[in-house]
C-alpha cells in the first residue's frame, strides 16, 4: 500500500477553513468545535476512501474544543499530521489524538491570551494610537496592515510547523526558548502600556480651597502635579487593578464602582468637567 | 448630523462582521474591524468625517485596549461599542457642539461608547444561543454522513444569527439614537449632576482598560515597576508611544538574553520543561 500523503492543496484548504471559520459558529456549548470539524474535513476526505471511514474519522473531532484561535492553529496542524500518521497505519487512534488535542488547548489558550490578546494587540494599538494624533488615519491603517500581516503569516507558520513536527511541535510553544521570548515580549508590552496610560488617561481634580478674596490657598491639582505628573491617573489604574486582581471583582462591577466614585466626587466638588453648551 | 438608513445598514453589516463570534473571522473581523480605533476610521468614512471618527475611536480604544475573552466570557462585545457607540458618540458630540479633540469631547465619547458596550454582552449571548440551532443541525448531518453540510452550518447559517442579533439592533438603535441628542440637550444641562458625572466617568473608564491588561501581565508586585517605568517615560520624560516601544524593545532583548543564559547555566532537565508552564498566567 502506497503511503498516504496530504496534498498541498488539501493542507491549504484545511488552514483556510480554520483561519476563517474557527469561531463563526460559536455557542457556549461547542465553542470552536465546528470550526475544527470544517478544518479537518478536507483532510479526512483525502485520507480515507469510503464515506463510512470519513465519517468515523471525523467523529474524533466532534469533542468540545476551545483555545486561543491564533496560537491554537498549531494544534490543528499537529492533529493534521497525526491523522495522516493514523491513516498510514501507525499506532495512533482517535482517542489518542483527542487526548493530545484536549491536553494542549488549555495551555495554548493561557499562553495565547497573554501573548496575542494581552501583549501583541495592545503594543500595536499603543503605537497606532501614537500615530492617530489630531485624527490622523495613519494609526488605524498601520494597525490594519501590521496586525493582519503578522498574524496571518504567524498562523500559517504554526499550522505547517505543527503538521511537520506532529507532537514535537508542542516544544515550540512551551519550550524554554519560547518562555524566554514570552517573558521578554510581556515586558515590552508592560512598558508600552505604562506609556499608553500616561498618554491617554487624563484624570484631574478641580478641588481648590479659596480664601476670602477668591485666590486659592490650596490648588490640589497643581500640588499633585508637583509630586508627579498624572498622579491621579496612575492611582486610578492601580486602584482598578487592585480591585480586580486582589479583590477578584469583575471589570463590569469595577466600572460601576467608578460611576459611584464619579457621582460622589462631583457632589463634593472633587470632579468638575466645567462644561456648558 | 443625522444617520440615514443607508449609513445605518452599513453599520449593521460591519457589526455582523466584527463581533466576537463574527462573520469576518476573528483575525479580520473581531481583531481588526472590531477594534474601536479601526472602527473610528470605518465609521468616519461612512459618516463623511474621518478626523472626528478617528479621534473618538482612539479615545474609546483605550478603554478596550485589553479586550480579553478568557474561555468565551465577555465583559463587553465590540460590535456594539464600535458600530453603535461610535456613530452615536459622533452624532452626540456634533449635536452638542463639543470639540471632539477636547477632553470633554472624548469624555462624552468614552462614556457613551461604554454604556452602549454593555448592550453588546446581551447581543453576544443572543448570537451564541441562536447558533445552538445550527449546531444541532450540524450534529444531525454528521450522524447521517452528510459531511459537506458542516460548511453551511459553520459559515453560512450563522449569518441568520447575526441578522437577528447584530444587524437589526444596530440599524434600529443608530437610527433612533440620532434623535436623542435634542432630548439630552433639553433635559440634561451640562452643569447638572447627571452630565457632570457622565463626563467624569468618561475620564475614569480608560483606567479600567489599562488595569485589565495589568492583571494579565503582572504576576508579582515588582512587575508593577515595569509598568511605572513606561508611565514615567511618557508622563515625566515626555517620550511618545513609538519611543516607549523602542525603549521597551531594548529592555526586552536584554531580558531575553539574560533568561537564555539562566536556562543554559541551570541545566534544566528536558522533563521539567513540561511542568514549569505558566502558573503566573492564572493570577
Amino acid at each position: 500500500m502506497a503511503e498516504k500523503k496530504l496534498s498541498k492543496k488539501t493542507l491549504a484548504k484545511s488552514f483556510r477553513n480554520w483561519y476563517y471559520g474557527h469561531l463563526t459558529c460559536f455557542s457556549q456549548e461547542h465553542m470552536q468545535t465546528f470550526g475544527y470539524l470544517c478544518s479537518m474535513l478536507p483532510i479526512v476526505r483525502e485520507l480515507y476512501d469510503t464515506p463510512e471511514e470519513q465519517q468515523e474519522a471525523l467523529k474524533t473531532y466532534s469533542a468540545f474544543f476551545n483555545t486561543e484561535p491564533q496560537l491554537g492553529t498549531v494544534i490543528v496542524g499537529v492533529t493534521a499530521g497525526l491523522e495522516e500518521a493514523k491513516a498510514n497505519g501507525e499506532a495512533i487512534d482517535g482517542e489518542m489524538i483527542n487526548g493530545i488535542r484536549a491536553g494542549l488547548m488549555g495551555p495554548v489558550a493561557g499562553i495565547g491570551d497573554s501573548l496575542v490578546v494581552g501583549t501583541l494587540i495592545p503594543i500595536l494599538l499603543g503605537i497606532a494610537l501614537g500615530l492617530s494624533g489630531g485624527g490622523s488615519p495613519l494609526g488605524a491603517i498601520f494597525y490594519i496592515v501590521v496586525w493582519n500581516l503578522v498574524v496571518t503569516l504567524g498562523m500559517r507558520f504554526l499550522y505547517y510547523k505543527g503538521y511537520e513536527l506532529g507532537g514535537k511541535a508542542v516544544e515550540i510553544i512551551v519550550g524554554e526558548k519560547a518562555n524566554a521570548i514570552r517573558e521578554a515580549v510581556v515586558m515590552l508590552g508592560t512598558i508600552v502600556i505604562g506609556a499608553v496610560a500616561a498618554s491617554w488617561i487624563n484624570i484631574t481634580t478641580s478641588f481648590k480651597m479659596l480664601n476670602a478674596d477668591g485666590s486659592p490657598i490650596i490648588d490640589l491639582q497643581s500640588t499633585l502635579d508637583g509630586i508627579c505628573p498624572k498622579l491621579l491617573s496612575a492611582a486610578t489604574v492601580i486602584f482598578c487593578w487592585w480591585l480586580m486582581s486582589k479583590k477578584k471583582i469583575s471589570p463590569t462591577v469595577v466600572m460601576l464602582i467608578l460611576v459611584v466614585i464619579a457621582f460622589v466626587g462631583v457632589l463634593v466638588g472633587f470632579f468638575n468637567p466645567g462644561l456648558s453648551y | 448630523m443625522e444617520i440615514n438608513l443607508f449609513q445605518a445598514v452599513l453599520f449593521g453589516l460591519f457589526a455582523c462582521l466584527s463581533s466576537m463570534p463574527g462573520m469576518g473571522g476573528t483575525t479580520i473581523g473581531n481583531y481588526t474591524l472590531g477594534r474601536p480605533l479601526v472602527a473610528g476610521l470605518v465609521v468616519g468614512i461612512i459618516m463623511g468625517d474621518i478626523k472626528t471618527g478617528i479621534i473618538i475611536g482612539a479615545a474609546i480604544q483605550v478603554v478596550y485596549i485589553a479586550l480579553v475573552t478568557p474561555g468565551g466570557t465577555v465583559s463587553a462585545d465590540v460590535r456594539a461599542i464600535s458600530y453603535i457607540g461610535i456613530p452615536l458618540a459622533m452624532v452626540a458630540i456634533k449635536g452638542l457642539g463639543l470639540d471632539p479633540a477636547s477632553s470633554e469631547g472624548t469624555g462624552m465619547a468614552v462614556a457613551l461608547g461604554s454604556a452602549v458596550g454593555t448592550l453588546g454582552t446581551v447581543l453576544f449571548y443572543g448570537t451564541a444561543t441562536v447558533n445552538l440551532v445550527w449546531q444541532h443541525m450540524g450534529w444531525r448531518a454528521v450522524e447521517k454522513g452528510q459531511l459537506n453540510r458542516l460548511y453551511v452550518v459553520d459559515m453560512v447559517l450563522p449569518w441568520i444569527s447575526h441578522f437577528i442579533c447584530s444587524f437589526l439592533p444596530t440599524v434600529i438603535i443608530t437610527m433612533l439614537g440620532a434623535n436623542m441628542v435634542d432630548i439630552i440637550k433639553n433635559y440634561l444641562p451640562m452643569d447638572g449632576i447627571a452630565m457632570m458625572t457622565l463626563f467624569t466617568v468618561g475620564s475614569l473608564l480608560p483606567a479600567v482598560g489599562v488595569a485589565i491588561l495589568l492583571k494579565q501581565v503582572v504576576s508579582k508586585p515588582a512587575d508593577l515597576l515595569t509598568f511605572f517605568f513606561g508611565f514615567v517615560l511618557a508622563a515625566i520624560m515626555g517620550v511618545n508611544l513609538i519611543g516607549a516601544a523602542i525603549i521597551g524593545g531594548f529592555f526586552a532583548v536584554l531580558l531575553y538574553n539574560i533568561r537564555l543564559l539562566q536556562y543554559k547555566t541551570a541545566h534544566v532537565p528536558a522533563a521539567g520543561a513540561a511542568d514549569f508552564d505558566d502558573d503566573e498566567e492564572d493570577i
